[in-house]
């Protein structure tokens, strides 16, 4: 299935801290938006999609149990083929692999994905961050709150802390990752977070979760993303620059080790990153641009070293030793990121990571553009399963040429 | 016994889940063993994460392990203002000595004194007539 599909359109709302006077916008108008955005932008009208695909991620947000039929109906969409993604960050990705092979079986010639949340319009008992009622039910549930567990960042700093135990990962090499984000969020008009930061910065934000601090973790935005997916053929005739998926792979629920007693300083990208690369038949050091699914530094630097760019244990040293602004000689988060970026919610993020490859790629990233890349990397990351990090892993590797 | 967890998130009891916390309420951690390949499953599944079989039994486990890593939280966050009073609160991942791991509220310590592979034991507080939760505290 290699190069068998390609993007052809995406599209980024403006995102939303609710600030006064922010529009408040439920989940169906930000799925419009995201849709008309992408549409536009692949000179296409919703009407192309009468008969073909269309795919949505699930929403924090409560939604109706056929939930991507409702959306069909709201926006007025008759598909054959009907997609909903439940993989949390990883949806987006997942949602691309399902469309290729729908297109690839000949059922569909091309998928309209999209995926909107208002995670800050949730109603909740929450201070601050709301929670859908949803996420805190079940044993799942059951068997974390009531000890103690109080969140991705707390999850995330237990495989940091377990990870430092067996390598070497500096804070300041974590807060190049960050600082290097925000540079590009500062270059991004839709960044969330624009005003670049230094490492006494990172370094002087107050800690959370140790060893995580406040500018470790992925703000939350309202907001809703998207990308059209058609058969290669359909591209070439549609789009000057198609963006072509040369490679993919997916693990759900990865474990390192023993089901009882995993080595939680892996993710699934150590088994699926690999396949991808081998189908698009390309060598890291092809790779013009690097797009993580980037909700914390130490998650980047786990990928980093999981996709197979250096070896385990050695991303610190990687992370100091390359220039990973847009310019740089390993271009990393060129849209801001998630981190500086905005999350969607967090089962939309995923999407970023294409749109930014699919920006890059077509050359339309102004200010922050990467020199004439022709390969992208993206991930798509998704849940947190018990005492592990990340339930779905999904490597995409995009090119301009067949 | 610590204060009454007023205000903490307190899980809701299934039949499925249910045997855990009324031990817990006598002061006992069980676990599920799969009869078939004496896998010690939790938390709670349907059948045997590693065999797949239904056949699983509440047993007793030692309530004795080490730490596998560890966190301090300084801040509530998402939907825990419950917790509000007992910052800074270090949450553990444990392993404990008779099989899997879990997640695992330490006190009775100073965070800076966490170290990995530190022996922890259990101790239990009531969170009602029937149920209590397992925290751990150095020993």
């Amino acid at each position: 299935m290699r190069a068998e599909v390609a993007l052809v359109g995406y599209g980024r709302t403006p995102y939303s801290r609710l600030k006064p006077g922010d529009p408040v916008l439920t989940v169906d108008e930000y799925l419009a938006w995201a849709a008309d955005l992408a549409l536009q932008r692949a000179g296409m009208s919703k009407a192309d999609f009468d008969g073909q695909g269309l795919a949505v991620a699930h929403a924090e947000a409560a939604h109706t149990v056929n939930w991507s039929a409702a959306v069909a109906e709201s926006l007025g969409i008759s598909p054959r083929l009907l997609l909903r993604g439940d993989q949390g960050g990883a949806s987006a990705g997942a949602l691309l692999i399902r469309a290729a092979a729908a297109i690839h079986a000949g059922i569909v010639d091309r998928v309209l994905v999209l995926g909107a949340d208002t995670p800050l319009s949730i109603p909740s008992v929450a201070p601050g961050l709301p929670l859908s009622p949803e996420r805190s039910r079940g044993p799942f549930w059951d068997f974390q709150g009531p000890f103690g567990v109080m969140g991705a960042t707390a999850q995330f700093a237990l495989s940091l802390t377990r990870y430092r135990h067996e390598h070497e990962l500096s804070d300041e090499q974590l807060a190049k990752i960050a600082v290097t984000s925000r540079f590009h969020a500062s270059l991004h008009p839709g960044a969330i977070y624009r005003t670049p930061y230094t490492v006494d910065d990172y370094l002087g934000s107050r800690v959370l979760s140790s060893p995580l601090r406040l500018l470790d973790c992925v703000p939350i935005v309202n907001g809703g993303m998207s990308y059209i997916v058609t058969s290669a053929t359909t591209a070439r005739t549609v789009a000057e620059r198609p963006v072509y998926l040369t490679g993919f792979g997916e693990i759900n629920n990865y474990y390192r080790g023993s089901r009882s007693n995993p080595d939680i300083t892996y993710t699934g990208f150590a088994q699926c990153a690999s396949e991808a690369f081998d189908m698009a038949g390309i060598t890291h050091d092809e790779v013009d641009l690097f797009q993580p699914y980037d909700d914390y530094p130490f998650v980047v630097a786990m990928q980093i070293e999981d996709c197979g760019f250096c070896e385990k244990g050695q991303a610190g040293r990687f992370i100091e030793e390359r220039d990973m602004r847009y310019f740089g000689d390993f271009p990393l988060s060129v849209d801001g990121g998630q981190l500086s970026g905005g999350q969607p919610g967090g089962a939309i993020g995923g999407f970023a990571p294409i749109v930014e490859a699919a920006t890059q790629l077509r050359d339309e990233a102004g200010e922050r553009q990467v020199p004439d890349p022709t390969i992208a990397v993206a991930l798509g990351f998704g849940g947190i399963p018990y005492g592990r990090p990340g339930r779905s892993c999904v490597t995409m590797i995009f090119s301009t040429e067949r | 016994m610590r204060k009454s967890p007023q205000g903490k998130p307190l899980p809701e009891i299934t039949e499925l889940t249910r045997p855990f916390w009324t031990a817990a309420h006598d002061s006992k951690l069980v676990m599920q063993k799969c009869a078939g390949c004496e896998t010690m499953n939790f938390f709670p599944k349907p059948w045997c994460v590693e065999c797949g079989g239904r056949r699983m039994a509440w047993t007793e486990v030692r309530p004795t392990g080490s730490v596998y890593s560890f966190t301090t939280a300084y801040a509530v966050m998402m939907n825990f203002p419950g917790w509000q009073d007992e910052l800074p609160l270090t949450l553990c991942l444990v392993d404990l000595d008779d099989g899997p791991r879990m997640y695992a509220n330490l006190v009775g310590c100073r965070s800076e004194e966490v170290k990995i592979g530190m022996r922890v034991v259990a101790c239990f507080e009531r969170i009602s007539d029937e149920a209590g939760v397992p925290y751990f505290q150095p020993g």
